[in-house]
Formats: C-alpha cells, sequence, structure tokens
C-alpha cells in the first residue's frame, strides 16, 4: 500500500503543468491543423462555413518553388547564424573566465543591456547605423581608403539583406549563449584544467578534451534554442523589410507565413506552412531528444 | 498562519482590482453615452480635425471618441483579424479604397443605405461609393481623396530651358535631361506601382479586367506592356531612387538637402498633402529638433502629369473609404460619427486643409490656389484599381511590388508579364 501511493503522487503532481501546456499549446496546434486542411479564407474570418479540402493546401504548397526556396534560404539563414552565435557566445564565456574581476563585471553588464533591449528599440537603432544615406556604417566603410560605401544600399539584395539580418540577430542572442556557457563553465574543475596543463595539454587541447565534453550538455541546449529561435525568426526580418523592401526575395519562413495568412488572407495555406516549420523544429530537436533519452538509459 | 493571512489579503485588493476594473468599463453607459473607436490609417487626417471629432462626438451623445491611428504597411492585417472580433473590432474605420470590394464583399462592414441620403446621397464621389457597394446596398462610403500630381524645381527646369511638358513623352525625355550623377530627373521608387501605374493607365493599359463572372490580370495586355515599356525607360534614365524603394516619402528628395544645399530630385509625384512638408527648410520655432517647410512659389511649382496626347494622365484616385464594423456593439453610436464626418463644417475642413472632400459639394472648400486646381484637374480623370474581391489579397501579398521592382530593375518585361498574370489571377478571384 504504501509503496503505491508513493508511486502515484509524481503523476498527480505532472498533472497541473500538463494540463496548461494542452490547453495553452494544444489548442492552437489542434486549430493550425483543422485549419491546414480547410478552404479557409476572409469569408470564412468573417463567419462563412469553412469546408474541408483534405491535403489540397499541402498539395499546392509543395508544388510552388517558391515555398523550397524560401525553406532553403531560412534553413542556411538558421544554420549559419546559429552557429556564428555559438562560436561568439562561447569564446566570449571562455573571455569571462579568463579576465579580472572588473573586466568581468563589464562585460556582463553590457551582455545583459544588449539582451534586455526591447526589440522593436534595438532594430530601429540598428536600421538608423545601416541606413542608406546617413548610417553610421556606410559613413565608417566610407573612410576607408579605396572602399566606395557612400549610399550603398544594404537593403537593396537579398544577400546583404540577411548578412544584414544575420549580424542583428546574432547580436542580440550571443548574450543568452554566453551566459548559459559562461554558467556551465563554472562548473568544470579547477585540478582538472591543472592536472591537464600539467601534463602539457595545449589551451586548444583543454578546450576540446576536457572544457567541451564537460559542458556538452549546456552547448547541445543552447544550440538547438538557436537554432529554433532563428528558424522562427520574425520581427527583425519584418522591420527589415518596412524598411527596405517586403518582396517576395526577401522572406523567411516566418514573414512568408505572415504574408500569405494575415496579407493574402489565405489562413489555410498559412497554417499549412505553419505545420511544416513545426515538422522542420521537430525533426531538429529529434537528435537531441534521442541523445537525452539514451543518456537517462544508460 | 500569518503567512496565510498575507496571501488572503493579497488575494482580496487582487480580487477588489478585478471588480473596480470591470465597473470603470460599465460606468459610461450609465452617464447615457457609448464610448467608441475610430481607426484612421497613417497620418494624412491632421489632429486639428481628429478634435474636432472628439469634440463634436462626446457634444452629440456624451460618449467618449478613441481615435487610433493604424500604420498603412500593417492595416491589412489588422483590418482582417480585428474586424470579425465584436470585442477588438474599431466601431467605424477608415479603409483604404482600393480594399473596399474586398472587405464589403465579404459582409464586414454595416448596410448604411438607410442613411445615405443624410450623409450627402448623390453628391458622394461616385466611384468611391461604388466600390463600397454591393447589390445596390451601400457599406463603405467616401472618406476623402487625394490624386497625385507632380511637384517640381522651377529653378532647376528654367535653368534647364525646359517648359512645363505637354505630353506624357514630353515629361519623359524632360526628366531623363534633368538626371545628374547626385540629381534624379524624376524621383520614383523601383517598386511603386501606386504612382508608376500612371504610365500604363496613360497608355490604356489595366491592372485586371473582368472577363465574364471571373477577374484576369491583365499586364500582359499590349496597352499595359507599352505602358510599362515607358516606366521602365524612366525609372531607368530619370530616377536614382533605389530599385526596392516602394511608395515612399519622395518629398524629403525635393527639397534642398541640409548638408549640401542642394535637391535629390528634380520632380517628384506625391499626393496633395505632401506640400506641407515641401518648400524652404528651417528649424521649427517650437522644437528645434525639427523643421518646418515653407513653399516658396518661386522655387517650387506643381503640375498634372500629362496624357499621351496632352491633356490630363489617368493617376491612382488615392484616398479612403469609411465604414462600420458589422460586428461592432455600437451601431447607432457609429452612426452618429458618420453623421459628424458628412457635415457641412467637417467636410469643409477637410477641404481646407488639402483633403479632396468626399461630398463634392464641398469642393470649393479646397480653394483655387494652384494645389486646389491640380488636386481638381488629377481627379477628374483619375482611376481606381480593379473591384476584384481579391485585390486586397493581391496589395497584401505584396506581388505587385515584387513586378515592378523586377520590371524597374530591367527585367524582361513579357516574360514577367505573363509569370505575373498568372500569380494575381489566381488571388483576384477572392
Amino acid at each position: 500500500m504504501h509503496t503505491m501511493r508513493r508511486s502515484r503522487v509524481p503523476y498527480l503532481l505532472l498533472v497541473p503543468a500538463v494540463a496548461i501546456l494542452l490547453l495553452g499549446m494544444g489548442y492552437p496546434l489542434i486549430w493550425q491543423i483543422i485549419t491546414s486542411l480547410q478552404e479557409y479564407g476572409l469569408a470564412q474570418q468573417f463567419g462563412q462555413p469553412a469546408p474541408f479540402v483534405g491535403v489540397d493546401n499541402y498539395v499546392t504548397l509543395a508544388a510552388n518553388p517558391q515555398l523550397w526556396l524560401v525553406v532553403g534560404k531560412s534553413l542556411a539563414f538558421c544554420v549559419l547564424t546559429a552557429a556564428i552565435t555559438m562560436v561568439i557566445g562561447v569564446g566570449l564565456a571562455l573571455l569571462m573566465t579568463g579576465v579580472t574581476k572588473t573586466a568581468r563585471l563589464i562585460l556582463q553588464i553590457a551582455l545583459l543591456l544588449a539582451w534586455a533591449m526591447p526589440v522593436v528599440a534595438a532594430m530601429t537603432i540598428w536600421i538608423w547605423l545601416f541606413d542608406r544615406r546617413r548610417g553610421v556604417i556606410n559613413y565608417l566603410l566610407d573612410m576607408i581608403p579605396g572602399v566606395e560605401m557612400n549610399r550603398f544600399d544594404w537593403l537593396a539584395s537579398p544577400v546583404t539583406f540577411l548578412l544584414v539580418a544575420s549580424i542583428i540577430v546574432v547580436w542580440m542572442s550571443v548574450p543568452f549563449v554566453a551566459f548559459s556557457v559562461y554558467a556551465g563553465l563554472t562548473q568544470v574543475s579547477d585540478e582538472v584544467l591543472e592536472a591537464a596543463s600539467l601534463d602539457g595539454a595545449s589551451g586548444w587541447q583543454r578546450f576540446w578534451g576536457i572544457i567541451a565534453p564537460m559542458i556538452r550538455p549546456v552547448l547541445s541546449i543552447v544550440l538547438l534554442l538557436q537554432l529554433i529561435w532563428d528558424l522562427r525568426v520574425f520581427t527583425q526580418i519584418k522591420m527589415l523589410q518596412d524598411a527596405g523592401s517586403a518582396s517576395g526575395d526577401y522572406d523567411l519562413l516566418g514573414t512568408y507565413i505572415y504574408k500569405l495568412g494575415t496579407s493574402s488572407q489565405d489562413f489555410g495555406a498559412a497554417s499549412a506552412v505553419s505545420i511544416l516549420v513545426l515538422a522542420i523544429t521537430v525533426a531538429l530537436s529529434w537528435f537531441y531528444i534521442r541523445s537525452l533519452l539514451r543518456e537517462d538509459a544508460a | 498562519m500569518r503567512k496565510m493571512r498575507k496571501i488572503g489579503a493579497v488575494a482580496a485588493a487582487t480580487a477588489a482590482l478585478v471588480v473596480l476594473a470591470g465597473c470603470s468599463t460599465a460606468a459610461p453607459e450609465d452617464e447615457g453615452g457609448q464610448d467608441i473607436t475610430l481607426w484612421l490609417m497613417g497620418g494624412d487626417t491632421p489632429d486639428a480635425l481628429r478634435d474636432y471629432l472628439k469634440t463634436e462626438y462626446a457634444d452629440a451623445t456624451g460618449g467618449t471618441l478613441t481615435i487610433e491611428e493604424q500604420d498603412w504597411a500593417d492595416a491589412l492585417a489588422k483590418l482582417t483579424t480585428a474586424l470579425p472580433d465584436a470585442e477588438n473590432t474599431p466601431d467605424v474605420t477608415e479603409i483604404g479604397n482600393t480594399w473596399s470590394p474586398t472587405f464589403t464583399t465579404v459582409g464586414a462592414f454595416t448596410d448604411i443605405t438607410d442613411l445615405m441620403p443624410e450623409l450627402g446621397g448623390d453628391d458622394l464621389l461616385p466611384s468611391f461609393v461604388e466600390a463600397g457597394a454591393v447589390d445596390g446596398a451601400n457599406y463603405a462610403v467616401p472618406y476623402y481623396f487625394g490624386s497625385r500630381y507632380i511637384f517640381y524645381r522651377k529653378d532647376l527646369w528654367s535653368a534647364a530651358g525646359l517648359p512645363v511638358p505637354t505630353t506624357l513623352e514630353e515629361f519623359n525625355t524632360s526628366a531623363a535631361a534633368l538626371r545628374t550623377d547626385g540629381q534624379s530627373g524624376f524621383y520614383i521608387g523601383g517598386e511603386d506601382w501606386r504612382n508608376g501605374i500612371s504610365w500604363i493607365f496613360a497608355n490604356g493599359g489595366e491592372l485586371a479586367v473582368k472577363n465574364g463572372d471571373t477577374w484576369e490580370s491583365s499586364l500582359s495586355d499590349p496597352s499595359t506592356i507599352a505602358g510599362l515599356q515607358q516606366l521602365q525607360a524612366l525609372y531607368t534614365s530619370a530616377s536614382l531612387a533605389p530599385v526596392n524603394e516602394a511608395d515612399s516619402t519622395p518629398w524629403v528628395n525635393i527639397n534642398d538637402n541640409e548638408a549640401t544645399g542642394a535637391p535629390e530630385a528634380a520632380t517628384i509625384i506625391a499626393p496633395g498633402w505632401a506640400r506641407w512638408s515641401i518648400g524652404d527648410l528651417a528649424p521649427d520655432p517650437e522644437d528645434s529638433t525639427k523643421t518646418v517647410a515653407t513653399w516658396n512659389p518661386d522655387k517650387f511649382g506643381v503640375f498634372v502629369l500629362p496624357g499621351v496626347d496632352g491633356g490630363v494622365a489617368p493617376v491612382f484616385a488615392g484616398g479612403s473609404n469609411i465604414a462600420i464594423s458589422a460586428a461592432s456593439k455600437n451601431q447607432e453610436a457609429s452612426k452618429e460619427l458618420l453623421k459628424i464626418i458628412f457635415s457641412e463644417e467637417y467636410q469643409t475642413m477637410l477641404g481646407e486643409n488639402g483633403l479632396g472632400p468626399a461630398n463634392l459639394q464641398y469642393a470649393d472648400a479646397l480653394g483655387d490656389d494652384e494645389f486646389a486646381t491640380a488636386l481638381i484637374d488629377s481627379a477628374a480623370d483619375s482611376k481606381l484599381t480593379p473591384a476584384a474581391p481579391g485585390w486586397a489579397a493581391v496589395e497584401g501579398s505584396g506581388l505587385l511590388e515584387e513586378f515592378f521592382g523586377k520590371v524597374n530593375g530591367g527585367g524582361d518585361i513579357e516574360a514577367l508579364a505573363a509569370e505575373y498574370d498568372e500569380k494575381i489571377t489566381a488571388l483576384l478571384n477572392g
């Protein structure tokens, strides 16, 4: 009897969390799946019945080369941006362990301010920095002899547009990576590192041979979160589009769905693309979840 | 125990707040007035007019009128999500005239046919009334109109020995002649289709035509192609504006640049209310971070875009409609607001501020200066975009910006027209 009661308690304690998750995330998800199987346009938004069309929305989308272009661009954008964020973030975390207390404090406060800055405020400043006419970036680059950057329009071609977007997203996400990894680093025992350096391990060897494996759980969850966030990036792209061009060449998945749904009023197709994004996210996370399960089993 | 009591106190305070909040929303009804919300698009309606509406509404009903300004760029998305929702809908909303057919067709607005005689009836701008009517019933009515015309630098044009052009071709040639490395002869963004369509209309082309019961995009029509070829040549030879710039604020380019003392454009096309931003710049005495523009008739002038064979080219009929949301809980109060907007006094105020009044009886209020003449002349021949049920979706999709950007970027017009005809036709019929 005693053991029976004890084994039930954890499940009971899980009930509120699961209920909130189901309510908060299950409802929109189910609505989205249903909508993606319907013809749902402006008329349905204003109360007309929405006819079920099976997988028509998916079939139409699969045949649309523009969607696959956007998916490709988004994946490339999220992998590159997440990778750069990780490199800079880990670098800053290592720097924090290496510098004096005052320097570390200054670094931490600076990172914290960047992290705490509201996206819209930060974006406004970034857009000013890259402004074609009066931007500081062009002004500074133009001062380098031989570089002709006066009036260079960063937002005029998709490549430089996404480059600017990537720089901004990296700037916004580096603090999170740096702090998480720094927290991980404080758990690496000094004795082990000291022993390794006595045995003649170089700094590079110590990082790859000792530090990286020890903080691997932190690195992998942070990388996964970065990948997911950078795949779903919306505000930064939308605001850059408002400053530059909103034409299709400048779309990533977030703005593509927004345009398809709220602007062109095809909620069925927009839901179908959202489900696709969900599938990509699950696929990305799958490796991580599998390794978690394996660790649990071990 | 003490801790428990504290939590109890917090809970009681929270409950009290909730109750109080509930009271405050219910209160105005006790005073007899209904609070309503009006959405205005962009900053075109001057503050004085907004204040007038608020005061008059309070006097007439005892309620409060809240005016919320929506950005044009996101307005379509906001209208789509807010209008069907009784809890979040604006009671009355301004809506882009070209979006009226779409929202009217799906039943977003209240039928106000009965109210029409009181609002001005047959005196209201006919093309806009039509855009907001379905099967003879009226839903959205005109708010103001403002066709676009040309603002030019008299000093630069006369220094180059160029007269005011009388044909479209002469305009194109003069604009190209005025271009230098640092100055657009005619400043137009590559994606700016709202101004670019004037060249299509002038050549007898259309964006879409109705074939029987279905709408078809007509970019491949020979007349449309002819207009696009002219536009492409003009953009290439006369404009330094970025190819990815859409409908923008071109007046910053015609004023003297503060840094160089010279303008960046000899000519622009803009709605009439741009005049308040054009002129000699001086620091604002009330706010040193801003500048005020004073119109200088020796340096600046206006004319109407000429047609292919002289006369006036049909330009985009800019402006808005206004309608009551069908989901609004305050239908009667909303009708009161419409009556105020269509009163002689408010219509006159619109005209005095350079906005074409919906009721043409009060068009005199625009005055008889060069701006009023240009506005009235250009409005006479102006054209609306196709009244197709899916037109708002076409605008929302950004396909027109894309198409015009690619054309002006030097693309193959016929191939692009065929490609975008297919994409746009798919959206046109709702």
